[in-house]
């Protein structure tokens, strides 16, 4: 893009910031104006940047941003086919705003539990507490334009407080929808789970229309001691739009926390997921899925960072890429000169389906403890011959063979979805996508 | 860590010592001035001085790359001189006429050339800081037609040989310390192997920086035609100062159609101090191309040296059904830097390429791994298979992987391992069994840890190796 000025273009990003109602929140306003701070001194990354080496945003930076104030007039029957059975719980926002009739309330039950599922922008005072210590201060947005844009705009966004040794049984469903096309969306979400609690999240980004649009979102989740965390993400936005995310975890003594991130949809879509082990014993597993098509492009930053002893990771990341797609993934994993007795591992799979797909993958260990073990590998290669001709010999044509083993790589992920309903889901979209006629 | 693993670590540096001869030296400082004065006293023709100035024109216009996993302070190439030859400079033919100081040196170093070359069937072509001293052998490769001579030499006896290749792997303009190299490079080995020749001896170079404050500016080339195979090996010693010296040496293979080039490295430069003060930088580029058919491109290295090692012998493979390979063991104690791997670069239809680096630290050092393999679209069925491995010891070190995979073609097969391990206490326990003290058992648990690469080195240089490791790492396990 021939940007007319760096400032002029700057401007146009946070376009109607300053449109934005105070929040009775201190805090929060003063974030904002950080944030903003910050994006006029920071600048579009482009493929000289090493984070971004492989990823050209340059499509983006041709597209106006232009939040979403007023949220499109749904009907839940529009949307109903979006929801899951299993959950009763669920926030609902539309281009970016909160959908309050579209959601659904709370039992009242949890009323005195202290258990929170609720709109960022209605908090209560008294509520106000609790997230003051953790909102912004997880993603760093210092050198993060995209968190910085996402924190300028923070305002509304999906906040869910899990109180001291509740499990909650029934996922929360945190469901985005895109309606418009040209607008950017600044989805904001905070999880607190206190100590001793249990909770599934699924993180869900959907889409009514088949345009370019903007998703830009910013997760913080926060692990107190003994805290299970399952953690969904799918993202099945518009084969045009762009969708950037960052993901922030922090996880305190014993804590464990699984992601499950899959990507099916936008031309380009970024996914930073950084995993911080503040205490022993935490335990995490992040694995993903992207499955891309014609000239999609998918990049999967995952950073986890071990810095007290005895903490446990895993990662598994798979990639399937058809026609000319593009997939990029990164991991590292930092351990620590204290954090002795770390077990760690990751392993970063690649199915390339044509000859004009490509891949980029960095699995990248940085170790400074001694007792420890940590592996990671990486592979990139297509379907073996000898996986094709058993199912061959066994009566199965070609096609079906490939379209079988095609399937059965991204059902690996797939199948570890706790949620049943979304995970059948998903392995129609993956049957669907990887068959070959 | 025990108190005898810290005196293995800590031994000083065998080879510390300065030879006191007369060197002619360049005023300190580089401009097109020096370069015309090092064509001037190195006799040049006129394309060697373009191809230098040329160079020196691509790197003013270059930034000191700043990506690496090292930190050392700003190098001020004004402080450098740039060209010493020892003095006495007449054409020597046999080896009385070596300065008795010189040879004495080598005598230190272990390298006594007038019995080593009979002995070991090596030809031995030693340089001494940056003029070829000494060449032996080179009568009995003449008779098969392998040109193996300095590379001054060669630019003078077959101009049109180092024309055609000089330059061709490597670019002058390749990145910041190629292009310096190409601009300054003093002296350096040539090695010509002729169309069906297998070399019948492994060939040599001993390297050796000497002279206070002067850079070394090593170039090499090497070539083999069709069919031709070479075993090339190179090592080397300095001795011990304060301040730090830069090399920056350029390495070019150039295999044509089935021929072999297998390029050994073991690397015992100055390292620093226990505290880190002084050391070698050793900021390399080596680069082979596999540009024939089935022809083959082989990297060994044995890293124990340098305060900051800085390099990535890289294959080209061009030519279908070429194999490139790579078995690298880095070795950091004390505040050594290591950033160091490889790039297989597969265009060619079928081929192959094999990583293998084992990476181990000690002390307050840092030791990363960093490799690209790239599968162009046109490198049908391309095969690699990397695996890099790292051994900590002691907890004030550092073990990095940085493997880069970019593939363009979907038959291609990329398989990438890495995994990190120590000593464990229980291995060295079960030795302790056995009656195998601490020492002993570190030492061949770590040499088990290598077998892979050390297997790969000729045979003087693996049993020379497997002393060098075995001496670095006194005293730091256990």
């Amino acid at each position: 893009m021939s940007v007319v000025t760096r400032d002029s273009y700057l401007k146009s990003l946070l376009q109607g910031q300053s449109q934005l109602s105070a929040s009775p929140l201190e805090r929060l306003n003063r974030l904002r104006a950080n944030a903003v701070d910050r994006v006029s001194t920071l600048r579009m990354p482009t493929k000289s940047d090493e984070e971004w080496r492989f990823t050209d945003i340059s499509p983006l930076t041709k597209m106006s941003f232009q939040p979403m104030r007023i949220a499109s007039p749904l009907q839940i029957s529009d949307v109903e086919h979006f929801y899951l059975a299993e959950t009763v719980t669920r926030l609902v926002f539309v281009d970016g705003v909160y959908a309050p009739h579209l959601s659904t309330k709370l039992p009242d039950v949890s009323k005195d539990s202290g258990f929170v599922v609720s709109n960022l922008s209605a908090t209560k005072s008294e509520i106000l507490t609790i997230i003051e210590p953790h909102l912004g201060h997880h993603t760093e947005f210092k050198d993060n334009i995209f968190a910085a844009l996402n924190t300028a705009f923070l305002h509304e966004g999906a906040l869910i407080i899990v109180p001291r040794n509740v499990a909650v049984e029934i996922p929360i469903h945190l469901l985005f929808i895109a309606t418009q096309k040209e607008v950017t969306s600044h989805p904001r979400c905070l999880l607190i789970a206190e100590s001793g609690s249990t909770v599934t999240v699924l993180e869900d980004y959907v889409t009514l229309q088949e345009e370019a649009y903007v998703t830009n979102t910013v997760a913080e989740i926060v692990l107190a001691e003994n805290a299970v965390v399952n953690h969904c993400r799918i993202q099945r936005d518009s084969k045009k739009s762009f969708h950037m995310a960052n993901c922030t975890v922090s996880l305190a003594r014993a804590s464990q926390y699984q992601s499950i991130s899959v990507a099916f949809g936008a031309r380009i879509s970024r996914y930073n997921l950084n995993l911080l082990m503040t205490d022993e014993d935490a335990e995490c597993v992040a694995d993903g899925l992207a499955l891309i098509s014609s000239h999609q492009l998918a990049d999967t930053h995952v950073f986890i960072d071990h810095l007290k002893p005895h903490c446990t990771s895993r990662q598994l990341h798979k990639c399937i890429v058809d026609d000319a797609a593009h997939a990029v993934f990164n991991g590292k994993i930092m351990v620590r000169q204290d954090a002795q007795l770390t077990n760690s591992s990751q392993s970063n799979r690649n199915l390339l389906l044509t000859p004009r797909a490509q891949v980029d993958t960095k699995p990248q260990l940085e170790i400074f403890a001694d007792d420890v073990k940590c592996t990671h590998g990486a592979t990139v290669g297509q379907l073996d011959n000898e996986e094709i001709f058993y199912l061959k010999s066994r009566g199965l044509s070609e096609i079906t063979a490939r379209n079988l083993l095609t399937y059965a790589f991204g059902a690996e992920i797939i199948n570890r979805i706790p949620i049943e309903s979304l995970k059948l889901q998903l392995e129609q979209t993956v049957l669907e996508q990887t068959r070959k006629n | 860590m025990s108190a005898t693993l810290q005196n293995v670590v800590n031994k000083p540096y065998k080879h510390g010592f300065v030879t006191e001869i007369e060197s002619d030296v360049a005023p300190k400082g580089l401009n097109e001035e020096t370069i015309r004065l090092i064509s001037t006293k190195k006799n040049e023709p006129e394309w060697l001085l373009e191809f230098r100035l040329k160079a020196y024109e691509q790197w003013l216009k270059m930034e000191e790359p700043k990506w690496s996993n090292v930190t050392y302070p700003k190098i001020d190439f004004q402080e450098i001189s740039y060209y010493s030859a020892p003095k006495p400079k007449k054409k020597l033919a046999s080896m009385d006429e070596v300065d008795p100081e010189l040879l004495r040196t080598f005598e230190k170093l272990g390298v006594p050339m007038n019995e080593r070359a009979a002995l070991a069937g090596v030809a031995v072509d030693v340089i001494f800081d940056s003029v070829s001293v000494a060449t032996t052998y080179k009568e009995k490769l003449a008779e098969v037609g392998i040109i193996f001579c300095s590379i001054t030499e060669a630019v003078h006896t077959h101009p049109e040989l180092v024309k055609q290749y000089l330059g061709s792997v490597v670019p002058v303009g390749d990145n910041y310390y190629a292009a310096l190299n190409s601009a300054v490079f003093t002296d350096g080995s040539f090695c010509f192997i002729p169309k069906g020749i297998k070399c019948p001896m492994d060939l040599s170079t001993y390297f050796r920086i000497n002279t206070e404050g002067s850079g070394q500016f090593e170039r090499t080339l090497i070539v083999a035609e069709e069919g031709g195979a070479v075993s090339y090996l190179e090592g080397c010693t300095a001795p011990r100062f304060d301040t730090n010296q830069l090399h920056a040496a350029v390495v070019e293979l150039v295999a044509l159609d089935s021929a072999d080039i297998k390029y050994s490295t073991v690397q015992n430069w100055y390292a620093g101090d226990e505290s880190g003060v002084g050391g070698i930088y050793n900021f390399v580029t080596k680069r082979g191309l596999a540009k024939g058919r089935n022809s083959r491109i082989s990297w060994t290295q044995v890293e124990t040296g340098s305060a900051i090692t800085w390099k990535y012998p890289s294959c080209v493979l061009q030519g279908d059904n070429s194999v490139g390979e790579f078995y690298s063991v880095a070795v950091t104690n004390n505040y050594q830097q290591a950033d160091t791997g490889t790039k297989m670069v597969h265009i060619g239809k079928n081929t192959r390429s094999t990583i293998v680096s084992k990476g181990i630290s000690a002390g307050h050092s840092s030791n990363s791994y960093r490799g690209l393999v790239r599968v162009s679209p046109t490198a049908a069925d391309a095969r690699n298979f990397s695996q890099c491995d790292s051994m900590l010891i002691g907890d004030q070190c550092s073990a990095n992987t940085f493997p880069y995979i970019h593939v363009r073609n979907n038959s291609a097969k990329v398989e990438h391992e890495a995994s990190t391990s120590k000593i464990g206490e229980d291995q060295l326990f079960y030795f302790a069994q056995r009656g195998i003290g601490s020492e002993e058992a570190v030492s061949m648990i770590i040499n088990g840890f290598c077998k892979d690469v050390f297997q790969q080195l000729p045979m003087e240089f693996a049993v020379e190796a497997t002393n060098l490791l075995g001496l670095k790492l006194e005293g730091s396990v256990g």
